[in-house]
């Protein structure tokens, strides 16, 4: 241990070698990380931007020559690509909010203490874990006019049949009811942990103060849910725009391009049409526009957490 | 040059004189021999190793049946076979020809692929001298149906053999024909007769007040082979796809009352059928509830002979040509192509291996075993093994002939994948009604003109 004398030189170099060796380990430790997410996020990132202003050769399957802003003009002069954005913004607008007030719902209902209550939340988890894929395929299956099991029992009190496949809304509910069913076990999970956390104290105060259930949900249980509510929103926001499988699987875009999402409308122009770079102009315009309202959804998500 | 097992070596000039040498004495002995006995082409100690990239839906197929079957004859070929899903097989197969040491030797390309692959410089001319000294002269080229053998053929140069020609028919469950009272339908069928009987053809078979059979189910679903039923309608009423400079020449009255035909098939289709596609059709069809069906031929085993996969008896199921309109019958062709890889360093027993397989020999065991359909005019013109495949064979000549007459195949062309997806969406948004038929050609011929200028 050095003692520092007043004006003393030599202990102050030793405090900045002292700070640049801690620095220095902290960099050593931290570049095996640095490199790996470097080599796994940023270079792929850089090169479909890369690609974005470039002419993709299919000879070589590489950038090939800078054509600056070509292929972003040639995408926003694509009605498909407008198209799709309105069909995932419509899916987005519906799906989130459902699953997040369906998901907190569910949590407050099971809330209660009662017996099952442990095999109740397990099974919950099974959705989760189903392939997307498979979960699309079986919809299909349990949703088809012809042979599902819905029609069947819409049958039975005289409704229907329904084309939940071939008629436009109903194929964007069909998608919605798919990755409601998925995704909100999720939000009942986030919400149930955020339930139990809550302080027992302010609603044994509220109960002694005579308050009912319905204003301790109104007035303590959802001021002190907002934030991670809000939290909650987020995440299932970053799960939600990558929307892809479910749509491929279970009605393929359509019809028409009703439920065309733009992740499966780029990977249709990327795979099947092979124009990688429209396809990677839509992907940095995608990227882009996610971020910015990821940020937006992150302050508003912090300016919750002051005011509440 | 790098050989498979990863030593390098220098042809030098005494490895080039042996080679040359070697090439010369093979065109002396005659390849019919060098063939036969695999060309030399590996030991039983050291097997040559060939690998393919195929559709997933038959790799396997080939691995476990196919592969045994070649290596009867030419046991130091090794074979290895990786299924990839149709959806990424183009893509995939690009991305590994053109990178610097490709894994396939041989790919194996849908109908429209081989523009796209040939145009990267990604395959080996099966006509070239050089494999000319690796071919059987027994090998008749000529013996090829033109339809099936123009699916690998681009700007004059052959670049594969056919070894899986499928062609899109009519399907027919004459039980529901018999039952309606209408006549079951022969290849001179119209497609005005059709659309006719069709309404006659949506029944309530066992009489307990919901309609229960239907006319007709096929691809209306948004994906690439929908546009196909579309442009066959139009085919065989005299419509083109591209002009003679390349450019569509799909946007007429004719392409237009061909995609209303298309839609109109809807009316008489199972509930849902909008968003019917290849798997969707084919379950109606082996239920017993829609009277016809136009799909690709290669699924008529296991639609009307393997009791496993249909509840339809042989005797109920018929095969043959879709409608004829102003001009002929209507057929659409669906060729899966062999080809060999030019960066591949095994290429004379990847040739080897397709050359068994499109040989008269590999075709007769092809058809007999696994139902697939051949190319041959040869295989087609004698008995079959089996006695299920009499009729399939005629409907399959006439379709070859219908395809040729009326240029029945997808755009050929270095961005046909990308012209087939426009055709595709703007085909599907007149199928559910978003746009008129008249717009949706419209805007694909705009956007496809854009697209293959």
């Amino acid at each position: 241990m050095t003692t520092t004398t007043a004006g003393g030189a030599r202990p102050a170099r030793h405090r900045v070698g002292a700070r640049l060796s801690d620095a220095l380990s902290r960099w050593v430790f931290m570049a095996p990380a640095a490199v790996i997410l470097g080599a796994m996020l940023a270079y792929p990132i850089f090169y479909t931007v890369q690609i974005s202003f470039a002419r993709f050769d299919l000879m070589t399957f590489s950038a090939v020559e800078w054509v600056g802003w070509d292929n972003y003009v040639e995408v926003l002069d694509d009605y498909r690509f407008w198209s799709s954005m309105k069909v995932t913004m419509i899916y987005l607008v519906f799906a989130l909010p459902i699953q997040i007030a369906l998901g907190f719902g569910i949590a407050f209902l099971i809330n209660a203490k009662w017996k099952g209550r442990g095999m109740l939340r397990a099974l919950f988890l099974i959705p989760m874990v189903v392939a997307p894929v498979v979960a699309g395929g079986i919809w299909r299956m349990i949703l088809d006019p012809l042979w599902g099991i819905v029609n069947w029992g819409l049958g039975l009190i005289g409704l229907g049949p329904m084309d939940w496949f071939g008629d436009p809304n109903l194929a964007m509910a069909s998608i919605i009811i798919i990755d409601t069913w998925r995704w909100t076990p999720f939000v009942v999970l986030i919400a149930t942990a955020a339930l139990l956390a809550l302080p027992r104290d302010i609603f044994e105060a509220a109960e002694i103060d005579g308050a009912n259930w319905w204003s301790m949900l109104w007035a303590i249980t959802l001021p002190l849910l907002v934030p991670i509510i809000a939290a909650t929103f987020v995440v299932r926001w970053l799960g939600a725009v990558k929307m892809f499988d479910i749509a491929l699987a279970a009605t393929y875009g359509g019809p028409g391009g009703a439920t065309n999402v733009i992740n499966l409308f780029i990977y249709e122009e990327a795979f099947r049409s092979l124009r990688f770079a429209e396809s990677a102009a839509m992907a940095v315009i995608v990227l882009v526009l996610t971020m910015v309202l990821t940020g937006i959804f992150l302050r508003s998500t912090r300016k919750l957490e002051q005011l509440y | 040059m790098n050989s498979r097992d990863g030593t390098t070596r220098s042809p030098g000039r005494h490895g080039l004189m042996a080679a040359v040498m070697s090439a010369v004495a093979l065109g002396a002995t005659g390849g019919t021999a060098a063939f036969a006995q695999g060309a030399g082409i590996g030991t039983a100690d050291k097997p040559v190793e060939v690998r393919m990239v195929a559709n997933e839906a038959f790799a396997n197929q080939w691995q476990t049946l196919m592969v045994p079957e070649f290596n009867k004859k030419f046991p130091n070929i090794k074979v290895t076979i990786d299924g990839v899903p149709y959806v990424e097989l183009l893509a995939k197969s690009m991305l590994d020809t053109t990178g610097p040491s490709p894994t396939y030797d041989i790919l194996i390309a849908d109908d429209p692929w081989v523009p796209q692959l040939a145009e990267i410089g990604a395959l080996m001319d099966l006509r070239s001298d050089e494999v000319k000294g690796w071919t059987d002269p027994g090998f008749d080229w000529d013996d090829f149906n033109a339809a099936p053998l123009a699916a690998s053929e681009w700007k004059g140069v052959q670049y594969g053999v056919p070894l899986r020609s499928n062609m899109l028919m009519m399907f027919v469950n004459k039980a529901l024909y018999e039952r309606a009272g209408v006549p079951v339908p022969t290849p001179t069928l119209t497609w005005d007769e059709y659309l006719a009987q069709a309404p006659r053809l949506v029944q309530d078979t066992n009489a307990d007040g919901t309609i229960d059979a239907w006319a007709v189910d096929t691809y209306f679903v948004r994906e690439p082979l929908t546009p196909t039923i579309w442009q066959t309608i139009m085919n065989s009423n005299g419509g083109r796809l591209l002009d003679d400079a390349g450019k569509p020449a799909f946007n007429t009255e004719v392409g237009i009352a061909a995609l209303e035909t298309h839609k109109k098939l809807l009316d008489f289709a199972p509930t849902g059928a909008v968003s019917h596609g290849f798997s969707e059709s084919l379950q109606a069809f082996r239920q017993g509830l829609v009277a016809t069906m136009f799909n690709w031929g290669s699924v008529y085993k296991g639609s009307a002979i393997d009791p496993k996969t249909t509840t339809l008896k042989p005797e109920q199921v018929g095969i043959q040509v879709l409608p004829v309109g102003s001009v002929s019958a209507g057929a659409h062709r669906g060729i899966w192509s062999g080809t060999v890889s030019a960066k591949s360093e095994s290429k004379q027993a990847a040739w080897t291996v397709l050359q068994w397989l499109s040989s008269k020999e590999g075709e007769a065991w092809h058809s007999a075993t696994l139902g697939v359909f051949p190319a041959r005019k040869s295989t087609l013109a004698a008995t079959p093994a089996e006695p299920w495949l009499v009729p399939v064979f005629d409907a399959l000549q006439q379709a070859y002939a219908a395809a040729e007459i009326g240029q029945m195949w997808r755009i050929r062309h270095p961005r046909s994948d990308a012209a087939q997806q426009i055709l595709a969406d703007e085909v599907a948004r007149a199928m559910a009604g978003q746009i008129s038929a008249a717009e949706a050609l419209q805007v694909a011929a705009d956007r496809i003109e854009k697209i293959i200028k």
